[in-house]
């Protein structure tokens, strides 16, 4: 479970809930969860039901507070509130720019792209998993999951050395 | 890209076709003959070739994030589950 909270808060951060309200997201998941376990059949796995759980929290929050939510999703406040917790001064410099333009350009991405982005390439999910999460068929999630790179790498391209990456 | 209008709308058709595969390339999805066309279609089109280069790098950052510190909620959550129920 302790691993589960920590995984989920991450996920849910990257959603575009910030810190406080990204743990009460998680706390409700998990309330969520306990009461309908015994609806969770084992058809799939136990934290693929859990992501969908969280998903489906996270995304009653924001349309809660959807008006507050864009305005947090271009404050720089959160994101420089992640670096600052990064271990290595010495890396935290030479990375900040780039993580912290990455973070943005994440969070910029409409919520049906920056969920597939996140479960696929951040969290690590395989397709067939994060499809599950997203209850989509494998076709439809890659779509999205490709539009949502296209639209990062596009935000990202001044920030990578192409001559690094072949 | 040189050559009359038929290699070009079959070099376009190859274009639109690897594009749109680009991701499942990266993710190892794709068949080996797949893989193969896409493999030589970005050997010869430099905007292929550089889209590949730049969205491998953007996943080897977006992988990157998953490391990145976050504090740990899970002692506090376990703590308020445990005084709600």
């Amino acid at each position: 479970m302790r691993l589960h909270a920590d995984r989920l808060y991450a996920v849910v951060i990257r959603f575009g809930a910030p810190g406080g309200e990204a743990e009460e997201i998680v706390q409700e998941t998990f309330v969520r969860a306990w009461r309908a376990i015994g609806r969770f059949k084992g058809e799939s796995q136990f934290f693929t039901w859990l992501y969908r759980i969280a998903i489906n929290e996270a995304k009653r929050h924001m349309t809660r507070r959807a008006a507050q939510l864009e305005r947090v999703a271009s404050d720089d406040m959160a994101l420089e509130s992640i670096g600052d917790r990064a271990p290595s001064p010495q890396l935290r410099a030479e990375h900040q720019d780039l993580r912290a333009a990455l973070e943005r350009a994440v969070r910029a991405l409409p919520m049906d792209y920056r969920i597939p982005l996140v479960l696929r390439d951040i969290e690590g999910l395989s397709t067939a998993q994060a499809a599950a999460v997203m209850q989509l068929r494998e076709p439809a999630f890659k779509s999205r999951l490709h539009r949502a790179r296209l639209a990062v790498r596009e935000a990202m391209e001044d920030y990578l050395d192409v001559e690094d990456q072949a | 890209m040189n050559g009359g209008p038929i290699k070009r709308r079959i070099f376009m058709r190859q274009h639109r076709w690897t594009h749109a595969r680009l991701s499942d390339y990266l993710d190892g999805e794709l068949s080996h003959r797949d893989e193969e066309r896409v493999e030589q279609h970005t050997r010869i089109c430099p905007e292929c070739s550089r889209l590949l280069a730049t969205l491998r790098g953007t996943l080897r950052e977006l992988m990157g994030l998953h490391d990145e510190p976050l504090p740990s909620v899970a002692d506090g959550v376990i703590e308020r589950l445990r005084r709600s129920w």
